[in-house]
């Protein structure tokens, strides 16, 4: 075991990715001799050359666009999108290409790309830096969409994603890019966690707390907080959110009685809203209260001054938790 | 009097959570100026040098070269009431920006912009890729590992009252008080739109398995939705109605003068008993069997029983044999005792037997069973057998007494009838009905006696039963009862 | 502070020749008017008459921008501001451009032209509220007909495009008409919005100038991911002049965007200008371009100071004595020392005006959540609540 970044994490996991598969690329902007903005991709164009790890022209839409072009002839690309803000000019691309043409083409044409965005806010940054669209592409039919909440699902995740023969959207948190945990380096996939399962981070009986991305580490948080209280929280890192890991939702709902879902997005329209559906309809006679979500208002995202009442916090959401009991 | 102005390590590049102290520019005693670089800083993204925010005289170095700080942790402590480079009398008022003569910041101008500048080395620059990058870590990552993983908070902000309980996270409503329990329950008054009961999915499925009416309850949860407590309590009081030993009638309510038709509400106990029997009459296709049998023996073991001390304290009665002749039966034919399990598609055979007993109230039927009959001996099965109808006379069967039952016997030769078509008790696959006992004339060896005749009648699961094997079982209990003998050599 | 423009008649004959595209067919070719070293050159199709006062007015603009800028990415650096964008070295392209603007015509700039803001008498501290994190700009556009900061690569190309089609249908076209000026850098002539931008401002004969700041990075790519052709090049493919300048010459700047500034206005439709220049500092705070250049690049380019070559103009000429010299580095000391205490006292925006200004008229869903989130902050224990957001 070693300890690493999750960026560091994510690095390791892409190297090994592009040593498994030969076909294996990566372009976006800054990711070759920079090595990335937030040093995703560090080290990688001098070890693998420019023709595997690409600084693209300064266009979103391109850089999706001809990744697709790319997978058609054959290879599988690795696309980074430099900030969640910045995926709108490849929206369409994303929407009306890549999630279609399987389905367009009876399954013959198989495009797989995987998606790298590094979403979420607590950065202090200015407009489209800390934005949370991933909604918009869970409720596109023929994308996956996962999410890593610390460093050991970010290394076998991110290399999961690459052998997926389906189109990957995958949001890296990226206020916790330099948080720090033991990651097995040498372990391999095998033995790990599928893409599309959720993981029970922390097991407890009174309350599920379902999150994913940045809100991990602070629902592992508040569940410490919430045992100083005589509350015992179970949180599940949801890691997919298309498809959903209904199973392990259920299954914990029904032992607690009471759910709150967590995330940075926008409550309005958010992923929240679907699984608190989902929940209600498959685990009615189970609910001691209805499912609550704790998400951003519905505003864009404000100054960064504003931030930390924006997003969710340990306090806002053992203050859902509360509410809970309260039914 | 000196000033000390702390400079914190800020967070230098979208989210970096620390940076190592790679050189100070100044020692404790230097004197400093505004913008003056200070220190050189190594993030996981950059080298980057410092600028001092203050204009004063170093006072200390908070944290030496080669250490790792968390963002926001003091790096330098700057005495700002030297301004100028002797101490001030009464130094900088606290909150006022820091002085800035015109003439010293000229002496460090805009020609030092490159400072601010990250300078690339020199000569021998071959790949930019290479130079600048971070020198290789390997030691450094050691320190590193001490570090851990950096907590945000695990602990909550001070609320002013206890949280909110009312359920409702908008508006700030205050808290719901909680009512005291009602002591009965009192008809509708909860208050909720059109009358329509508030209570959530796991009480309302609670309240239709009991057959309570939640129209009828007042509620005591939040905002005066109903609670579990209150329905079990609702549960409990319908079975508060005496119920006599022998035969009972049910008498209707006079109807009003005149009237042509009188309409009673379907309501509580009926109307979930009218349901369930609904359902498993709609869903068990029943077949019945008839066996009349004589009885004498039995009624004469009965009477000896009486006499015997095991049975001093408690009331023997012609059901206690039959109740335990059924149970031996359902030994011989464990498939008898068991139910249809619709939704796992499986028929689970049941290896205890709790025996229900039909008793009727004023209010409806209700069948409350023994739990674990088959382990009793016939003492502390006549003892089961009285409680229960003790309790059921009290009003006080729980929930508890009313489910599990895995067989049923209805003796409703109390209601002066020789034999019925029993319905199934819901989730079982059989019910033994129990007719009068009376005399009657029989053949007995070959010529006419009079004898105590009764008829059995066992309704079953064709599902399950068949009618080889529902025969089997009647013919097995009228065996026992026409020699009672045959319960100790079959038992 | 306007420049004179003399001799419009003249000047419009002249303005016909400048925009025949074979006069630029050398891709070398910069227009210039002043020299790094400072001496004063004349280019033919970019006379350019400006007084001593003027040239002085300029240096004082270029002197201040500057100091600004350094003053905020010190800021950034004591944890004042959350990011900076440094101009560091293209204060001669921001400053010859926006001093070549009328009051009535409007700028797009993307987000790092406080040179332009500087010139259209935008307060600064508005900026250091945006890098600070306390506002997303807050100006009205209207006010010193400057459009807010864009952060999305390429965007505003579009909107002044748009904003130029208004112009024509509402007739403001002539001698004294309006045009509209779109800022942005060498990477963004990728996106597919600038291009389509150049499509719609062709087509339209759009008053609209296309002012591209070649820098040559973007953050670590350089000019050569973004394009094979030189930039200025790009406009006669979709049918309209461009022209390349060099962006470290405040005279060749002010000359040439004030005549493709007049060319729209009277109708002429659409120029680009490449103003070439160069990224002296990071893309912004959180950048470190030692990991991507050379520093042998750098040092070329200190050699070709906007600044310098100003101050060196007018010393060698004698139109500024040393004092002027000392009181505009006083002035800019000043001016830098007042954005400094401005910006450590700016107050926090009130958590609730989060909030405001979504729609114009609140939803019920929105004013639930304000209500809702108000009382959730008054239920806090008070101490408690400042010291906690504060150490966050």
């Amino acid at each position: 075991m070693t300890t690493l970044t999750l960026s560091r994490s994510l690095n390791e996991g892409l190297r090994r990715a592009l040593e498994d598969n030969p076909k294996a690329l990566i372009m976006g902007e800054d990711v070759g001799k920079l090595g990335g903005v937030f040093r995703v991709t560090d080290g990688l164009q001098k070890d693998f050359g420019e023709a595997r790890v690409i600084d693209t022209p300064l266009a979103e839409s391109g850089i999706i666009g001809t990744a697709i072009g790319l997978a058609l002839r054959g290879y599988r690309p690795i696309c980074e999108i430099q900030f969640d803000g910045f995926i709108f000019p490849a929206f369409d691309q994303i929407v009306t290409q890549l999630a279609k043409m399987r389905y367009r083409s009876l399954g013959s044409v198989r495009p797989p790309i995987v998606i790298r965005v590094p979403f979420g806010g607590g950065i202090g940054a200015v407009e489209h830096h800390s934005e949370s669209p991933e909604a918009l592409f869970a409720h596109t039919p023929g994308l996956r969409v996962i999410s890593c909440g610390g460093p050991a699902d970010a290394y076998t995740m991110i290399q999961q994603a690459a052998i997926s023969d389906d189109p990957v959207l995958f949001f890296e948190p990226k206020r916790r890019y330099w948080d720090k945990a033991e990651v097995d380096i040498d372990g391999g996939l095998a033995a790990a966690l599928p893409m599309d399962r959720a993981r029970v981070l922390v097991e407890g009986s009174d309350a599920t707390v379902l999150c994913y991305g940045p809100m991990v580490r602070t629902c592992a948080e508040a569940a410490v907080a919430a045992a100083d209280d005589g509350r015992s929280l179970e949180v599940i890192d949801l890691r997919s959110l298309a498809p959903l890991d209904t199973e392990t939702i259920f299954a914990s709902v029904r032992k607690t009685g009471r759910c709150v879902i967590v995330h940075e997005a926008v409550v309005a329209g958010g992923i929240g809203a679907e699984i608190a559906a989902q929940i209600t309809q498959e685990c009615f006679y189970s609910l001691e209260a209805p499912v609550l979500r704790v998400g951003a208002y519905s505003t864009p995202y404000p100054p960064s001054r504003l931030e930390e009442h924006y997003l969710p916090d340990l306090d806002r959401i053992l203050d859902a938790v509360d509410r809970t009991f309260g039914y | 009097m000196s000033v000390l102005k702390e400079f914190k390590l800020p967070d230098v590049g979208e989210g970096l959570t620390e940076a190592d102290i790679v050189r100070w520019h100044v020692k404790p005693g230097d004197t400093v100026a505004v913008n003056q670089i200070i220190v050189e800083i190594e993030t996981a993204k950059a080298v980057v040098e410092l600028p001092s925010p203050y204009e004063g005289t170093v006072a200390s170095l908070l944290v030496p070269e080669g250490q790792t700080a968390d963002v926001g942790t003091p790096i330098i402590a700057v005495d700002t009431s030297t301004v100028g480079g002797a101490p001030t009398v009464g130094g900088t008022p606290p909150g006022s920006p820091p002085e800035v003569p015109a003439e010293a910041a000229a002496q460090r101008e805009i020609s030092n912009f490159e400072d601010l500048v990250p300078a690339p080395p020199v000569e021998g620059a071959s790949e930019p890729g290479m130079i600048g990058s971070p020198a290789p870590k390997a030691e450094r990552q050691a320190v590193l590992v001490g570090y851990g993983v950096k907590l945000g908070t695990t602990s909550r902000r001070t609320r002013k009252t206890t949280p909110r309980q009312d359920g409702n996270g908008s508006a700030g409503s205050p808290p719901a008080a909680r009512p005291a329990p009602a002591a009965r329950p009192a008809p509708a008054a909860n208050g909720a739109r059109g009358g329509a009961a508030l209570a959530k999915p796991p009480v309302r499925k609670m309240a239709r398995d009991l057959g309570v009416d939640l129209a009828e309850l007042t509620g005591t949860g939040p905002r005066g939705s109903i609670t579990r407590d209150d329905v079990q309590q609702a549960a409990a009081a319908s079975q508060a109605q005496p119920v006599p030993e022998q035969i009972r009638i049910v008498t209707t309510p006079a109807a009003p003068a005149g009237a042509r038709e009188e309409r009673i509400a379907i309501r509580g106990v009926r109307k979930h008993t009218a349901a369930a029997m609904a359902a498993s009459a709609f869903t068990a296709p029943h077949v019945t069997e008839f066996l009349q049998i004589d009885i004498t023996e039995t009624m004469a073991a009965t009477a000896r029983l009486r006499t015997l001390p095991e049975f001093a304290d408690v009331r023997v009665s012609p059901l206690l044999l039959v109740a335990r002749a059924l149970i031996v039966a359902a030994a011989r034919h464990p498939m008898i005792n068991s139910s249809w399990d619709e939704a796992a598609q499986e028929i689970v055979v049941k290896h205890y037997v709790n025996l229900g007993i039909a008793a009727t109230t004023d209010r409806g039927l209700v069948v409350p069973n023994v739990k674990g009959a088959h382990a009793m001996t016939l003492p502390q099965l006549a003892a089961a057998l009285a409680q229960l109808a003790e309790t059921a006379r009290a009003g006080k069967a729980t929930p508890a007494d009313l489910s599990g039952g895995t067989i049923t016997i209805t003796n409703v030769g109390i209601f002066g009838v020789d034999t019925g078509t029993p319905i199934l008790s819901p989730g079982e696959a059989a019910i033994l009905a129990f007719g009068q006992v009376k005399d009657a004339p029989w053949v007995v060896d070959g010529e006419l006696a009079v004898r105590k005749v009764c008829t059995l009648a066992l309704s079953f699961d064709h599902r399950i039963v068949d009618g080889d094997l529902g025969s089997a079982v009647l013919r097995d209990v009228g065996a026992m009862l026409t020699d009672p003998l045959r319960m100790l050599a079959w038992g | 502070m306007a420049v004179k423009d003399a001799g419009r008649a003249a000047r419009s004959a002249e303005r016909a020749r400048a925009r025949e595209p074979e006069r630029q067919a050398d891709p070398t070719e910069l227009i210039q008017l002043l020299t790094p070293e400072g001496e004063r050159v004349e280019h033919p199709d970019y006379p350019l008459e400006i007084s001593a006062e003027e040239i002085k007015a300029l240096y004082r603009d270029l002197v201040i921008v500057r100091r600004i800028d350094f003053e905020a990415i010190a800021l950034q650096r004591q944890g004042e501001l959350g990011i900076w964008a440094s101009l560091l070295g293209q204060e001669a392209a921001q400053v010859g451009s926006g001093r070549a603007l009328n009051p009535r015509d409007m700028a797009f700039p993307t987000y790092r032209e406080h040179g332009v803001a500087w010139c259209r008498g935008l307060d600064p501290m508005k900026l250091l509220e945006l890098f600070r994190g306390v506002s997303h700009g807050g100006w009205d556009p209207t006010e010193h007909n400057f459009h807010l900061y864009t952060i999305v690569i390429g965007s505003q190309a579009l909107h002044a495009t748009g904003y130029a089609m208004g112009i024509q249908r509402d007739g403001a076209v002539g001698e004294d008409g309006e045009a509209v000026i779109a800022y942005f850098g060498d990477g963004a002539t990728s996106q597919g919005d600038v291009n389509e931008a150049f499509i719609w401002a062709s087509v339209n004969n759009a008053p609209v100038v296309f002012f591209c700041q070649n820098n040559q990075w973007a953050i670590s790519e350089p000019l050569e991911r973004q394009s094979r052709t030189p930039l200025y090049m790009r406009a006669k493919g979709f049918g309209f002049p461009g022209v390349r300048v060099d962006g470290n010459d405040v005279l060749a700047c002010l000359a040439v965007t004030r005549q493709a500034m007049q060319a729209a206005r009277d109708g002429q439709g659409p120029t680009l200008i490449e103003a070439f220049t160069y990224r002296m500092g990071a893309h912004t705070t959180t950048d470190d371009p030692t990991r991507y250049r050379l520093s042998a690049e750098l040092e070329a380019w200190k050699l070709k100071d906007p600044i310098e070559r100003v101050k060196q103009y007018l010393i060698r000429t004698e139109q500024a004595e040393m004092s002027f010299f000392e009181e505009i580095e006083a002035e800019a000391a000043a001016e830098g020392a007042r954005v400094r205490a401005a910006c450590q006292q700016m107050p926090d925006p009130e958590p609730i005006s989060m909030f405001d200004d979504v729609l114009t008229t609140e939803t019920l869903q929105l004013e639930a959540e304000r209500a809702g989130f108000a009382a959730y902050l008054d239920s806090f224990v008070a101490e408690d609540a400042a010291s906690a957001k504060e150490g966050r």
